[in-house]
């Protein structure tokens, strides 16, 4: 549970501008299972034990908040705005558009060759 | 929950699956909570959790896809960038091409003009010597400046005179019935060239009044300066004698 805490800890505290990947935190089964074994644990004494309950509503409310801060961090991360199959389309449409303006450069100084006018 | 993954954001199948882990875990602890009071055993409980594993793997096969797609993002970056520049250089093209285009016109509109007056001066050309004749009887009287030795009484006129301003055009508008075809340069021109051929009878007469006589006048008038006079005056007259064979400018526009 400490190391979790840290760990979001580290992530809300520098949020930088570009998300990769490796920076979303989405070991969600380890909390769980903590949750589940905790419940498991003391299945008649769990209402004379306040503390215990107590720390089993703090570890979902640990959850909650691990769920909430994966998504705003999803959010974040560049280039999930498409399915890939559309960014690799887009992609594709980005080059012809940069051989297209290659090319029309190209023309463009291939052809100042001027016939000069027989007067 | 699994909804047709081809045409979902790879964003959104994320935050799905994400919410389909919270929904699950919630069922599970649920669930839980229930049988810890009923002593059911779930088999449900196990389809649970095998679909909570299974949607784990599902998020983390999903955010492998998301790097690459990062990776791709980068890549359009890059290309996005490239083409930006790209289109820079071809506005900067357009516009310099344009800019040539307007040159270009300007000159070739020129060209035009200079070869149209190099036509009509070919059609009429005026004898280099005419020119000259005309050049030296405009400057023999002074009329143009002062001669280098002039200085203030000196009779010799740095300035149009009476007489001067009298025969030029401007005199004439009084007198003269005009057809303002006269007044303009190019036509005067022509009227010089053409007389210049074809010397008038009205030219004799005008000599009294034309440069060189007034100029002796005033010659004659400003006594105090006799030797430079008589020496300019010899000169003056040898110039109204080539010139006078000539019809005079003033017999130009005579001629109208």
């Amino acid at each position: 549970m400490e190391s979790s805490h840290d760990n979001q800890d580290q992530h809300t505290n520098d949020l930088p501008a570009r998300l990769s990947v490796e920076d979303v935190d989405v070991d969600f089964l380890p909390i769980i299972y903590d949750i589940i074994r905790g419940l498991e644990k003391d299945p008649h004494e769990s209402s004379q034990k306040p503390s215990h309950s107590q720390d089993i509503s703090q570890k979902v409310l640990e959850l909650h908040k691990k769920l909430e801060l994966a998504k705003e961090q999803i959010k974040r991360l560049p280039g999930v705005e498409y399915s890939k199959e559309q960014q690799l389309d887009k992609l594709e449409a980005l080059r012809t558009q940069l051989k297209l303006k290659r090319d029309l450069l190209l023309k463009y100084r291939t052809m100042c060759t001027f016939d000069i006018p027989k007067a | 929950m699994t909804r047709a993954a081809s045409n979902m954001s790879t964003g959104e199948k994320l935050l799905a699956i994400i919410e389909d882990i919270s929904l699950i875990s919630k069922e599970i602890i649920e669930n839980t909570i229930a049988m810890k009071h009923q002593k059911l055993l779930g088999a449900e409980q196990v389809l649970l959790t095998e679909l909570l594993v299974l949607k784990d793997n599902e998020l983390k096969e999903t955010l492998k896809l998301a790097a690459e797609q990062a990776e791709i993002n980068q890549k359009m970056d890059l290309l996005r960038a490239e083409v930006d520049k790209l289109d820079q250089d071809i506005q900067n093209l357009q516009r310099q091409l344009k800019e040539a285009e307007q040159i270009l016109a300007t000159a070739i509109y020129q060209a035009k003009q200079k070869l149209q007056s190099i036509n009509r001066a070919n059609k009429r050309p005026v004898s280099s010597e005419d020119l000259i004749k005309f050049a030296h009887r405009i400057s023999s009287s002074n009329a143009v400046s002062a001669p280098l030795t002039w200085q203030p009484g000196d009779p010799r006129r740095p300035y149009p005179t009476d007489i001067d301003m009298r025969v030029g055009f401007l005199g004439r508008l009084s007198d003269m019935p005009l057809n303002g075809h006269m007044l303009q340069q190019p036509n005067s021109l022509g009227d010089m060239h053409r007389t210049g051929h074809h010397p008038e009878p009205p030219a004799s007469q005008q000599n009294q009044f034309a440069w060189h006589p007034s100029g002796e006048i005033h010659m004659s008038v400003g006594q105090g300066t006799v030797p430079m006079d008589t020496r300019n005056h010899t000169k003056d007259n040898e110039d109204v004698e080539v010139m006078s064979s000539d019809s005079s400018s003033s017999s130009s526009s005579d001629s109208q």
